[in-house]
C-alpha cells in the first residue's frame, strides 16, 4: 500500500518512493532517507522545522517564498531546501544568525504588505504566516505601510462555502497548485507580473461563476486567511477535532470534524484517512447542513392511514404500535408478508442488525437494499467469474496503472476525489479509454493525452465488451500466461469459441453500438497492450437489463489480459453511495446471510442458527421490486425501510406508490420526512453519520471507522432503534455498543474474522477478507488464486432490451448525477449547494432540439410507456442525437415517473439507464405533479410542526 | 405495465435467453438453477402454478426450467 502523507505532521515536501537510501547530515544529526526527498522533509521527519511558506507536502516544492533557506556545506548561497533533494555526504546547516537574518527580511517583506489584524482575523491561532513570523522572530516592518500594497482589494464572497479576501494573499501559490496537482481543475491562476500578481479565479471572474468546483482543497492549503470557511469567519476556530468518514459516495473519504462542543464547524480532510489522503469534494468538505437542518425528525410518530396526521408518541410507544401491526399482518397473511429493507447510507453495524431483525424477528428472507437498484449486477457478474463480490484493488493502485478504461461512470462528479486521482494518473501519461454515451468531464481533463471516447448507444454495453474481446483474441493481444496458470481451461475454450465468432468482431457489431470499429480495435490494444490496465465501472454498466452479464464481461478482459492480481490493474466498481459495499457484504440480500453464504447451504445456516438461537429459513426471500409486485397482489403487507428512499429512486413512480399504498404497515426510519415516509404509518427518526459510531465499508473494501461527535437529535442512534424495534417484536439483542455488534460480524463472516474496533484503532482502516489468512487485511486481491480456484470466463451472449426506440417514443432517455447534488438528493437538497443545482433538466442534443423547435429553458414533456413528467430544457451536445439525459436528485421531477420496470435479468436491478420516451414542448406541470404537489402539502401538514422542538440551526 | 404473473413470466424468459449459450437442456438447467438460487418460495411456486395451468407464454426452455422446479 502507497502512502503519500504522514497524518500528523505537514513535512513540507510529498514522500518519494525510491529503494535507494541516502544519509545526511543536518544540524549535525546523522538521517538517512530515500533518494530524491528534500533536505526540508528530511530535516521534518527528524524533527528539525525549517520555516516555510509555499512549501505544504500535499504539493510538489515550488520555492518561491524562501523562508525555508538552508546553508549546504561546498555550495554558494542559501538554496531553499524545498527544492533541494539530499545527496550522500550533504551538510545541511537550518538556522545561524546569516540565516535568520535572511528569514527575517523575507519576512518584513511579506508583512509590508499584510494587515496586522491578527486579532480579528479569521485565522487567528491557525496561520501559518502568523506561525513564521513569531518562528523567524519578526519584531519590526521597517518600510511601513503608506506605500503601494493590496490591503484594499476586494473581498469575493460568492461562493456560498468560503470567503476569498487577497488582502491577506502572499501569493505563495498554494491554492492554485493545489487545484492543478490535487484537485486537477486548474480553476485559479495567477494573474498579472511582479507586484501586481494576484490569486484569479477563471478569467478574473467570481468563485462561484468560475470552474471551481468547491472541493476546498485551495482553502486547505492556504497558509493564511485568503480563502477561508465562512463557517470559521461566523464561529471562530474550532477547539477539538474527530476523525470520522464521509456518509456520501463510496469513496469514504476519512474527515476530521472540527468542533465547538457538539457543533460541527468545519469538515476538514484528513492526511492520514487512507481513501482520500487529505482530499475532498463540495459534498464532503462542505455539505454537512443537512445534519442539523430544521427539517430533521426528532421524535418518533405513528398513525393508522396515510390520510391522518402524525400523532407524536414515546420510543417505546412507537416500537409497541410497530410490533403491534408487524404481529397482526403475520397472523392475517402469514410469516412470509412482511420484509425489510437496508440501507447502503447507514453503518455495516445497523444494516447487520436490520437483516438480522428480519431473518429472526420477522422469521423470513424478505431484506434487500438499495444495492439492488444499483451494484446488485456488480455481486453476481464478479462473484460468477472471480469469485468474490467486490472489486479488486486500493484506489491507490491507479498509481500505477497504464492504461485506464472508464466504463458508463462519471468519476468527476460521482466520486470526485477518486476522479482527482485519476485525473493525476491521466496527466502523467495514462491512457485513456472512455466507454459512455456521453461525453463526460473526464475527458476535458486538462493535460490529457489523446483519449478514446466509445460514444455507444444506451443498452449496447454488452456488444461492445464481447468486440473488445474479440479484438484482442482475434488479434493475439491475450496473456496466454495468466490465461493457462490462472483461468478455468474448459471454460475457457468454450469462452473463447464464442467471443471469436464473426458476430462479435467490431465490424459486425458497429451497427449495433454506433461505434466506428476502428475506435474499437484502438481501445482493445491500449487497454491490452498497456502493461498495466485497470477497468473502472460504475451505473452505466449495471443499471441494463444485461447489467450482470456486462459486469461479466468486464472480469472477462481483466482474464484474459492478465490485469489482475498486482497495483495498477483490476476491475473496481465505483459504488454510488458511502456503505454500498458494505451494505452488500453484511447480509442485505435475500439469498445470502453475512459474508455473501448462501441461506440454502446448511452448515451456514446452522451456524447462524446457533448464534442467534433461532430457525433461518432455508428459502431466499423477496427482493425490492418482487416486493413491490407481491404488495399489489395483496400478498405482502408489512415492511420496514431503514434510511431508503423507495418511493424517489425505484423506477417506476407509479408502480413503487400503488405498492406503498397497498401496505397495512410501512416503518420508515429516516433523518427526513422523506418521499417514503409519506406512505408510511411508523416514523422512526434516524440519526446522521455525525451521530452515531460504527463502520462504512467503501469501493475498495475498505472498512472505516464512523465516530460520533454529537449526540443523536432524537436520543437513539439507528442502531438503537432497530434493538427497540425487535424487542418490541419478541427478539431481544442485546449489544452495549457497535464494536460489540462487529465482534458478532467477525465470528460469522469469513472475511471479518480479523476485523475488530481495537484493529481499526491501530490500523486506521482494513481492507477485507481481513482474516487468519491475511491479518491485516487484503489491499490487491487475487494475487495467488481467486476464491473459485480458477477464474471463470463466462458466456456473455448480447441480448437486446425490449426498451428500444419507436416511431411514438424515438429518444433513449439515460439518467445519471451532477457534482453538487447526492442521488435523490434528501441531504444535498437542504444545503447550499443548491446554489449549483437547484432543479432538475432535460439535456437535449441540439438537433433534436432543433426538430422539436426546443430552446433552452422550455418546458418539456417527456413520455414513456410507464408515464411521462414536465422538465425544463437544456440543449447540449453532451450527448449524441437521439439520446436526451436527466438527473434524479429532485423529488418533483418525477424523473422515475417515466423509467420503466425493465430490469437485469439475474439481479433484478432496474434498467434506469434506457428508457424509450417523447419529449414536447408543453406549458404546464405533468398530472403526477400536480399530485405530487398536492400530496406533498397534505403529508408536510400531517407533520404537525407545533409538536416538533426547535432544532438548533 | 405488466401484472405480477407477467413479472414473473418475463423474468424467466429473460433468465433463460440469457443462459441460451448450450442446448435447450442446459438452458433448462441453468435458468432453474439461478431461481433455486435466487427466487422466494412464493415465487417459485406462483411460477409452477402458471406452468401446471396455461404456461402460454413461457419459452421452451423457460418451461422446461420451471419443470425442474
Amino acid at each position: 500500500m502507497l502512502e503519500y502523507f504522514e497524518p500528523s505532521k505537514d513535512l513540507g515536501t510529498p514522500a518519494v518512493l525510491s529503494d535507494t537510501m541516502v544519509t545526511v547530515e543536518i544540524d549535525g544529526v546523522s538521517i538517512t532517507v530515500p533518494e530524491g526527498t528534500s533536505v526540508l522533509r528530511a530535516a521534518a521527519l527528524n524533527d528539525i522545522n525549517i520555516p516555510k511558506l509555499c512549501a505544504t507536502d500535499s504539493l510538489e516544492a515550488f520555492g518561491s517564498c524562501r523562508l525555508c533557506a538552508v546553508q549546504i556545506e561546498g555550495r554558494r548561497g542559501y538554496p531553499a531546501s524545498c527544492t533541494t533533494p539530499v545527496a550522500q555526504g550533504m551538510q545541511v546547516t537550518t538556522q545561524n544568525d546569516k540565516l535568520g537574518k535572511l528569514r527575517r527580511n523575507v519576512m518584513e517583506l511579506y508583512i509590508s504588505d499584510h494587515p496586522l489584524d491578527c486579532l480579528t482575523c479569521p485565522a487567528n491561532g491557525d496561520c501559518e504566516l502568523q506561525d513564521v513570523a513569531g518562528a523567524v522572530g519578526l519584531r519590526e516592518v521597517r518600510y511601513g505601510f503608506s506605500g503601494e500594497n493590496h490591503l484594499e482589494a476586494e473581498k469575493d464572497h460568492s461562493n456560498p462555502y468560503f470567503s476569498f479576501d487577497p488582502s491577506k494573499c502572499i501569493v505563495c501559490s498554494r491554492c492554485v497548485r493545489a487545484c492543478e496537482e490535487v484537485q486537477g481543475t486548474f480553476a485559479l491562476t495567477i494573474d498579472g507580473r511582479g507586484f501586481d500578481s494576484k490569486v484569479a479565479a477563471g478569467q478574473d471572474q467570481d468563485f462561484i461563476d468560475s470552474d471551481c468546483v468547491s472541493c476546498g482543497a485551495c482553502v486547505q492549503a492556504c497558509p493564511t486567511s485568503t480563502l477561508m470557511e465562512k463557517s470559521v469567519i461566523d464561529q471562530g476556530q474550532p477547539e477539538h477535532s474527530i476523525v470520522t468518514t464521509c456518509a456520501y459516495c463510496g469513496v469514504g473519504c476519512s474527515f476530521e470534524a472540527q468542533m465547538k462542543g457538539d457543533k460541527v464547524i468545519r469538515m476538514v480532510p484528513y492526511k492520514g484517512g487512507e481513501a482520500n489522503q487529505g482530499h475532498s469534494c463540495v459534498k464532503g468538505r462542505f455539505a454537512f447542513g443537512y445534519a442539523t437542518h430544521g427539517d430533521r425528525i426528532k421524535e418518533p410518530m405513528v398513525r393508522d392511514s396515510i390520510d391522518q396526521p402524525w400523532r407524536v408518541v414515546s420510543w417505546d410507544e412507537a416500537f409497541s404500535f410497530a410490533a403491534a401491526k408487524i404481529h397482526k399482518i403475520q397472523d392475517q397473511y402469514g410469516r412470509e408478508s412482511v420484509g425489510g429493507i437496508t440501507s447502503s447510507r447507514c453503518t455495516n453495524e445497523e444494516t447487520f442488525l436490520v437483516q438480522k431483525l428480519i431473518r429472526t424477528a420477522f422469521g423470513n428472507n424478505n431484506t434487500d437494499t438499495c444495492a439492488r437498484v444499483c451494484h446488485s449486477p456488480t455481486g453476481f457478474g464478479l462473484k460468477t467469474t472471480l469469485g468474490e463480490s467486490a472489486g479488486t484493488q486500493t484506489f491507490e493502485s491507479i498509481r500505477k496503472a497504464d492504461s485506464i478504461v472508464v466504463i458508463g461512470a462519471n468519476p468527476t462528479d460521482a466520486h470526485p476525489v477518486f476522479g482527482s486521482l485519476m485525473r493525476r494518473r491521466l496527466r502523467e501519461g495514462a491512457s485513456l479509454v472512455v466507454i459512455d454515451p456521453r461525453d463526460i468531464d473526464l475527458l476535458k481533463t486538462p493535460h490529457l493525452n489523446e483519449a478514446i471516447h466509445l460514444q455507444l448507444r444506451p443498452g449496447t454495453n454488452v456488444a461492445l465488451i464481447n468486440a473488445l474481446a474479440h479484438v484482442i483474441m482475434r488479434d493475439n493481444l491475450q496473456n496466454d500466461t495468466f490465461i493457462d496458470e490462472r483461468c478455468d481451461s474448459e471454460a475457457f475454450v468454450k469462452w473463447k469459441a464464442f467471443i471469436s465468432e464473426e458476430r462479435n468482431s467490431p465490424q459486425a457489431t458497429a451497427e449495433i453500438t454506433g461505434v466506428a470499429p476502428e475506435l474499437v480495435i484502438a481501445a482493445a490494444q491500449s487497454y491490452a497492450n498497456a502493461g498495466n490496465g485497470a477497468i473502472f465501472y460504475g451505473l452505466g454498466v449495471t443499471e441494463h437489463s444485461q447489467g450482470s452479464t456486462m459486469v461479466m464481461g468486464i472480469a472477462n478482459l481483466a482474464l484474459i489480459t492478465g490485469n489482475l492480481g498486482r497495483e495498477g490493474v483490476g476491475v473496481n466498481p465505483l459504488r454510488g453511495q458511502n456503505n454500498v459495499q458494505g451494505s452488500c457484504d453484511m447480509g442485505s440480500f435475500p439469498h445470502e446471510l453475512p459474508g455473501y453464504q448462501h441461506v440454502g447451504v446448511k452448515a451456514v445456516r446452522d451456524k447462524f442458527e446457533a448464534a442467534w438461537n433461532v430457525k433461518i429459513d432455508d428459502q431466499p426471500g423477496l427482493r425490492i421490486p418482487n416486493m413491490f409486485d407481491a404488495a399489489i397482489s395483496g400478498k405482502f403487507k408489512g415492511m420496514y425501510v431503514q434510511g431508503e428512499d423507495i418511493a424517489q429512486s425505484d423506477p417506476n413512480t407509479h408502480h413503487v406508490e400503488k405498492a406503498l399504498k397497498s401496505l397495512d404497515c410501512l416503518i420508515v426510519q429516516d433523518i427526513f420526512l422523506n418521499e417514503t415516509a409519506k406512505f408510511a404509518h411508523v416514523l422512526l427518526p434516524g440519526s446522521t453519520f455525525l451521530e452515531k459510531d460504527g463502520t462504512f465499508t467503501n469501493a475498495e473494501r475498505r472498512i472505516n471507522r464512523v465516530r460520533k461527535v454529537m449526540p443523536p437529535l432524537a436520543g437513539l442512534a439507528d442502531w438503537e432503534v432497530t434493538l427497540g424495534l425487535a424487542k418490541a417484536l419478541g427478539y431481544e439483542m442485546n449489544y452495549a455498543h457497535p464494536s460489540e455488534i462487529m465482534d458478532e460480524i467477525a465470528m460469522l463472516t469469513p472475511t471479518f474474522t480479523g476485523v475488530s474496533y481495537q484493529k481499526l484503532e491501530q490500523q486506521g482502516s482494513l481492507q477485507w477478507p481481513c482474516n487468519e489468512e491475511f491479518p491485516l487485511g487484503t489491499p490487491t486481491m487475487h494475487v495467488k488464486d481467486f476464491p473459485i480456484g480458477k477464474g471463470n470466463l463466462a458466456i456473455t451472449e448480447f441480448i437486446p432490451t425490449e426498451e428500444r426506440s419507436t416511431r411514438r417514443l424515438p429518444l433513449l432517455l439515460t439518467t445519471g448525477r451532477i457534482l453538487s447534488q447526492y442521488n435523490v438528493g434528501a441531504q444535498t437538497r437542504r444545503t447550499e449547494n443548491m446554489a449549483w443545482h437547484s432543479e432538475d433538466v432535460l439535456e437535449v442534443h441540439p438537433q433534436d432540439a432543433e426538430d422539436r423547435g426546443i430552446v433552452d429553458g422550455d418546458w418539456l414533456g417527456i413520455t414513456s410507456r410507464a408515464g411521462n413528467t414536465v422538465l425544463r430544457a437544456k440543449v447540449s451536445s453532451r450527448m449524441q442525437p437521439g439520446v436526451v439525459y436527466t438527473t434524479f436528485h429532485h423529488p418533483g421531477s418525477g424523473a422515475n415517473v417515466i423509467t420503466t420496470d425493465n430490469s437485469d435479468w439475474a439481479t433484478n436491478c432496474p434498467e434506469y439507464k434506457v428508457t424509450a420516451v417523447q419529449v414536447e414542448k408543453v406549458s404546464q406541470p405533468s398530472t403526477w405533479q400536480k399530485e405530487f404537489v398536492a400530496f406533498d402539502k397534505k403529508q408536510q401538514r400531517f407533520l404537525r410542526p407545533e409538536q416538533q422542538s426547535e432544532v438548533n440551526h | 405495465m405488466r401484472t405480477a404473473q407477467q413479472q414473473l413470466i418475463h423474468m424467466v424468459n429473460q433468465i433463460a435467453a440469457n443462459n441460451q449459450s448450450g442446448t435447450l437442456e442446459d438452458a433448462a438447467k441453468a435458468t432453474s438453477s439461478h431461481m433455486q438460487k435466487f427466487w422466494a418460495r412464493s415465487m417459485k411456486a406462483d411460477i409452477i402454478e402458471y406452468l401446471d395451468t396455461d404456461g402460454a407464454d413461457l419459452s421452451d426452455a423457460s418451461k422446461a426450467a420451471v419443470k425442474l422446479l
